[in-house]
């Protein structure tokens, strides 16, 4: 993954369309665009699963219905724990089939409609509930040295709790990390670059001018500001991190996408 | 076996308005899904398929949009679909969907098996299934946490009570309705949902089914709402605990203990 950083190759946050879509056709069509643009710009295209809890459809299924090409050094797929043991090991079945190698392991957000894997599932024995933990240990044992594991780490939490979650994350096998969306430095971020500097970290930089979709994802309130400007912010943030590599999340395709091109320079 | 399964569309929100003058849900405006309830019974009568071959067909009374709920349910594997819809069926109380419902299953013919969510999350009555067992005069076992046995003649099947479970026997047909025990809904795959989009779904009529028009619909409806009110709130106790993360977490252990609830 450190050579994502070397190569300034960004990574592109997609979005998958919702189930309860009411023109899945266009839908797709709109997503197939953006993960082959993503590809064409030689940018690893990132696939998100079910975020927030809203029901959407697969990456994995995704990209075999709509026949997408799969470049392995430029596609990310984002796997939590909301799943049934069946549809994870099929996920991960295709994965490994269509050579798709970077997963982000995420304990992610759930609904009342989204099965939870049981720890008997991961062959967890000695937790209540399956974390990204339990899943990366499972990964890394079912399907050895075939994935690239990354896991996200979250500076809005408590700093203590989050370090020594990260600790047990890395033990468990991942090998890169992304951080929850910055909007200027962050001194936890900086705290987890001092622990961490052989893993390749990556900042995530927030695109959406409304920042209180970032309060809510993030579960905290982020100060409004008027005059937030996502472009400059990311210019910034390549200045604040110049060793991080950038995932974009929200980013516009239409207003934005041709602005992000010479910006890590 | 061929097993139907009766669902529902209903508002996506537990917070529908009451129409003051009709004392009936306010539906305009509110986004509609597919019954909680029910993906639960979609499910079963998958697994049960799946498992002992056959087919299950997903039946629902209701206005032509309806439709979109009985596409989710071909995208999670049921076989195929009908829709009961026509002005006739409007204002129909459960005693009437359930006549309905019932009249559909004996036109589809030769059905084993007929299974309902325990309720539907509008009404919240549980009663349109044993309202189709009684129009059909079958057998029925509410509150089915498990499918333990099924042969070509009988069922066995566990019921969820307050208190714990009955083990209950009976010979098909039969309906039964499910709760949330008994398995975890499936999600819809794309390939499924894309194939559910291009698929017939027939619409029966009352002469379709060969309905008694005196029995469906507002005239075919014994229930009379006479009033509607809000619950009263809920009054909740809340204390707030300050402190440090320790002070609190030792304030929070101490009032659990006062409350004997560790």
């Amino acid at each position: 993954m450190i050579n994502h950083i070397k190569n300034k190759i960004y990574h592109v946050e997609v979005l998958p369309p919702k189930q309860d879509s009411e023109k899945l056709e266009k839908d797709l069509e709109i997503f197939s665009n953006k993960y082959l643009r993503v590809m064409n710009s030689g940018y690893c295209v990132c696939i998100t699963d079910n975020t927030m809890g809203l029901l959407s459809f697969q990456g994995t299924e995704m990209i075999e219905e709509l026949d997408l090409p799969v470049i392995p050094n430029q596609v990310m797929i984002h796997l939590n724990t909301f799943h049934t043991k069946d549809n994870l090991d099929n996920i991960l079945d295709i994965c490994k089939l269509k050579g798709i190698r970077y997963l982000l392991i995420i304990t992610g957000d759930g609904s009342e409609r989204l099965p939870k894997l049981r720890p008997s599932d991961v062959g967890a024995t000695d937790v209540e509930s399956v974390t990204s933990v339990e899943l990366l240990k499972y990964i890394n044992r079912k399907y050895p040295d075939t994935f690239v594991l990354g896991v996200a780490f979250n500076p809005y939490e408590p700093e203590e709790h989050e370090l020594k979650k990260m600790e047990r994350k890395i033990k468990a096998g991942a090998t890169f990390i992304i951080t929850q969306p910055l909007i200027e430095r962050n001194e936890v971020v900086d705290r987890l670059l001092e622990k961490y500097p052989k893993i390749p970290i990556f900042v995530e930089a927030w695109m959406s001018k409304k920042l209180y979709l970032l309060s809510e994802a993030v579960g905290y309130e982020i100060p409004e500001n008027s005059e937030f400007d996502p472009i400059s912010t990311l210019k910034m943030l390549h200045k604040l991190y110049p060793g991080c590599g950038v995932y974009l999340s929200l980013l516009g395709f239409k207003t934005q996408y041709h602005l992000i091109k010479d910006t890590w320079v | 076996m061929k097993i139907v399964v009766c669902i529902k569309q209903v508002p996506a929100t537990n917070d529908a308005k009451i129409d003051p003058e009709t004392k009936r849900i306010i539906r305009k405006g509110i986004k509609a899904i597919l019954n909680p309830f029910d993906t639960y019974a979609v499910e079963e009568g998958v697994q049960l398929r799946d498992k002992f071959g056959g087919e299950v067909i997903v039946l629902s009374m209701g206005p032509p949009k309806a439709e979109a709920s009985l596409r989710e349910a071909i995208s999670v594997g049921i076989d195929r679909a009908i829709l009961l819809s026509d002005r006739a069926f409007g204002g129909s109380d459960t005693w009437a969907t359930s006549y309905t419902l019932a009249k559909a299953i004996k036109k589809i013919g030769d059905v084993d098996l007929v299974i309902c969510g325990k309720q539907a999350i509008d009404g919240d009555t549980a009663q349109v299934g044993p309202g189709i067992a009684a129009h059909l005069d079958w057998l029925q076992a509410t509150y089915v946490m498990a499918v333990e046995e099924i042969s070509s003649s009988s069922i066995r099947v566990k019921r969820m009570h307050e208190d714990g479970y009955d083990i209950c026997e009976m010979s098909l047909p039969a309906v039964i309705t499910v709760v949330k025990d008994i398995n975890t809904p499936r999600v819809p795959s794309l390939k499924g949902r894309l194939a559910s989009n291009k698929c017939e779904i027939p619409v029966w009529k009352p002469d379709d089914i060969g309905a008694d028009i005196s029995k469906i619909g507002l005239d075919g409806s014994p229930t009379r709402v006479v009033k509607t009110q809000p619950p009263p709130p809920r009054h909740t106790n809340t204390k707030k605990i300050e402190g440090s993360s320790i002070e609190c977490a030792q304030s929070l252990l101490r009032e659990l203990r006062l409350r004997s609830v560790i």
